[in-house]
């Protein structure tokens, strides 16, 4: 029971399985209750039935169509915007990392941009551009980047003394110190903030679309709480959404395995650990086998 | 004295002095009017308690310090001409590997920096992996190897660019007495097949007598050169001999040497 309860998989379901029963006791109270339990919390299944159903529900579409369509308007425009805040992130923290009084200069401020909230910050951007496009695309880059840079950051100066030391009397150029020790050493605390920084943007353009009514999840979700469409369509975004914010971590997670040298090096020595690691402890190998002193001489290999 | 006999001066250490700031503004003296001439293909040691200098002292020769006072030239060359011929490796107390990179990868580092050929990288570091009895684990990570493991990588990193002089500083002080008699053992071994000079700094005076030709003295407050001990322990040293007579006298020779009596 010990050993079940301490695999990963196990932990997932018994986790899924206690929000489905919290789920549905409170449903079965509200539908008790309340005068419109759709509203506030209808039953899984009722959310399952809609998103299969094949009733149109607005514009010729079914629900799950809506959702479809109106998620690339958002999505896209989210990647957009989370690939343009990232790049711009990591040019920064390269700055501040580069130039001391670059960063003096700008990161005591950049949190300042990080506080404003994207909700008063939105319309003012969708003022200036007047585009929603490139409104969700600004306003996902602005929130992506804060996260990225900072970590990077840190990553940056997460490097030891020792490394610049040994690098320095090896006599490297600064060019081979940033591609063989900094930057490698700074990936994982990148990906850190990669990790933060894409559910964010997808959030961020969401909020985005509420405020004009041409499509995106965001504009179909406030039109379907004022039941301007079915209230099923809110759910649907609601669990849609939420998906697409969890996955979007653990896409992140599952890219940094693939090009992070470290992560690959981690991996490999996990695989290896268990079938080439053992044998070696046995075999015969001067570092690792207690020898007599007798034997163990300064004139032995020579 | 009988060192003299066929023997080369290769580092000269004049007057040397380093002084520091602290947060007050005050110069403090970390190492004052140290001289020493050290030869070619000579195992010495720079022995003190902490905040004597002497790695302070190793810094200037590799010139990761620049002195305040003084010189030091190596074969009539600034310690900067010497460290842009890749002529030093520096073995520091921390394995300093690169955790993302086998064990080959670590030894071939400073080989990428001089543009070395892959294949001749290569054949480098299997050599050096090799004298290190590490060739079995050459394409293991750091962090599968034990912390004399790691250290032995150290090592064949800084003999894999075939410097003329090896520096280090404290290298074997984190390792238990048993992988460190090893290591002893193993750095005496490689020091005679390669014949580089070698300046090793260390606190432990039995480390320092066992290894070394002579043992430079460094005494604290402001570090200076309080004594330079011949040992005439004979060469190939074995384990042994640490439990003779004369070993233990000249380990109290040390000890009394430094000033204000025994520490």
């Amino acid at each position: 029971m010990k050993k079940l309860a301490q695999k990963k998989s196990f932990q997932t379901i018994f986790w899924i399985i206690l929000v489905i029963a919290v789920w549905e006791i409170f449903a079965s109270i509200v539908e008790q209750t309340q005068r419109m339990p759709d509203n506030i919390m209808p039953h899984l299944w009722q959310i399952a039935a809609a998103a299969v159903s094949t009733d149109k529900v607005s514009g010729g579409m079914t629900a799950t169509q809506v959702v479809l369509t109106s998620a690339s308007a958002t999505l896209l425009r989210a990647l957009g915007g989370f690939l343009i805040g990232a790049a711009v992130g990591f040019v920064l923290a390269l700055l501040m990392q580069m130039s001391g009084i670059v960063e003096k200069m700008i990161f005591p401020y950049l949190m300042l941009i990080q506080l404003i909230p994207v909700i008063g910050m939105a319309p003012i951007i969708l003022a200036i551009t007047k585009d929603i496009n490139q409104s969700r695309l600004i306003i996902a880059a602005i929130l992506s980047f804060y996260p990225v840079a900072t970590n990077t950051l840190a990553g940056f100066k997460s490097v030891e003394k020792e490394k610049y030391d040994l690098m320095y009397t090896y006599a490297a150029s600064r060019r081979q110190i940033y591609t063989k020790v900094i930057i490698p050493t700074t990936i994982p605390y990148m990906f850190t903030g990669l990790k933060i920084a894409a559910p964010m943007a997808i959030t961020a353009s969401i909020l985005v679309d509420t405020l004009q009514g041409d499509g995106g999840l965001g504009c179909m979700l406030s039109q379907a709480l004022r039941h301007a469409m079915n209230i099923y369509v809110f759910w649907l975004i609601v669990f849609f959404s939420a998906f697409i914010g969890v996955f979007s971590t653990y896409l992140i997670g599952w890219i940094e395995k693939l090009v992070s040298p470290s992560e690959r090096a981690l991996l490999f020595a996990k695989h290896s650990s268990k079938k080439k690691l053992k044998p070696d402890k046995n075999r015969s190998h001067f570092s690792m086998r207690p020898r007599k002193l007798a034997v163990y001489h300064e004139t032995d290999a020579m | 004295m009988e060192m003299q006999k066929n023997t080369q001066e290769e580092i000269v250490i004049r007057h040397l002095g380093v002084t520091f700031k602290d947060n007050a503004g005050n110069d403090v003296s970390a190492v004052e009017n140290v001289s020493l001439n050290i030869n070619k293909g000579e195992f010495i040691s720079l022995l003190g308690p902490s905040g004597c200098g002497k790695t302070t002292l190793l810094r200037c020769v590799a010139d990761l310090q620049e002195p305040t006072d003084g010189e030091v030239r190596i074969e009539g060359m600034t310690p900067k001409e010497v460290r842009l011929q890749h002529k030093f490796g520096f073995v520091f107390q921390q394995p300093v590997l690169f955790d993302w990179r086998t064990v080959r990868k670590n030894v071939e580092l400073p080989l990428e920096m001089m543009y070395q050929s892959k294949k001749q990288r290569y054949e480098q570091a299997d050599k050096m992996l090799e004298m290190v009895g590490l060739k079995d684990f050459a394409n293991h990570y750091p962090r599968q190897l034990s912390g004399g493991m790691q250290q032995r990588v150290n090592i064949a990193r800084a003999l894999g660019i075939r410097p003329d002089i090896l520096l280090m500083d404290e290298p074997f002080s984190a390792l238990d007495e048993f992988t460190k008699e090893k290591l002893h053992l193993d750095l005496l071994r490689i020091w005679r097949e390669t014949n580089k000079t070698v300046l090793f700094v260390t606190h432990n005076i039995q480390e320092a007598v066992f290894l070394s030709d002579r043992v430079c003295v460094l005494s604290p407050h402001p570090g200076r050169l309080s004594a330079i001990i011949d040992i005439d322990l004979e060469r190939p040293r074995t384990l042994q001999m640490k439990e003779t007579a004369h070993f233990n006298e000249l380990v109290s020779e040390v000890r009394n040497s430094f000033e204000g009596g025994s520490v």
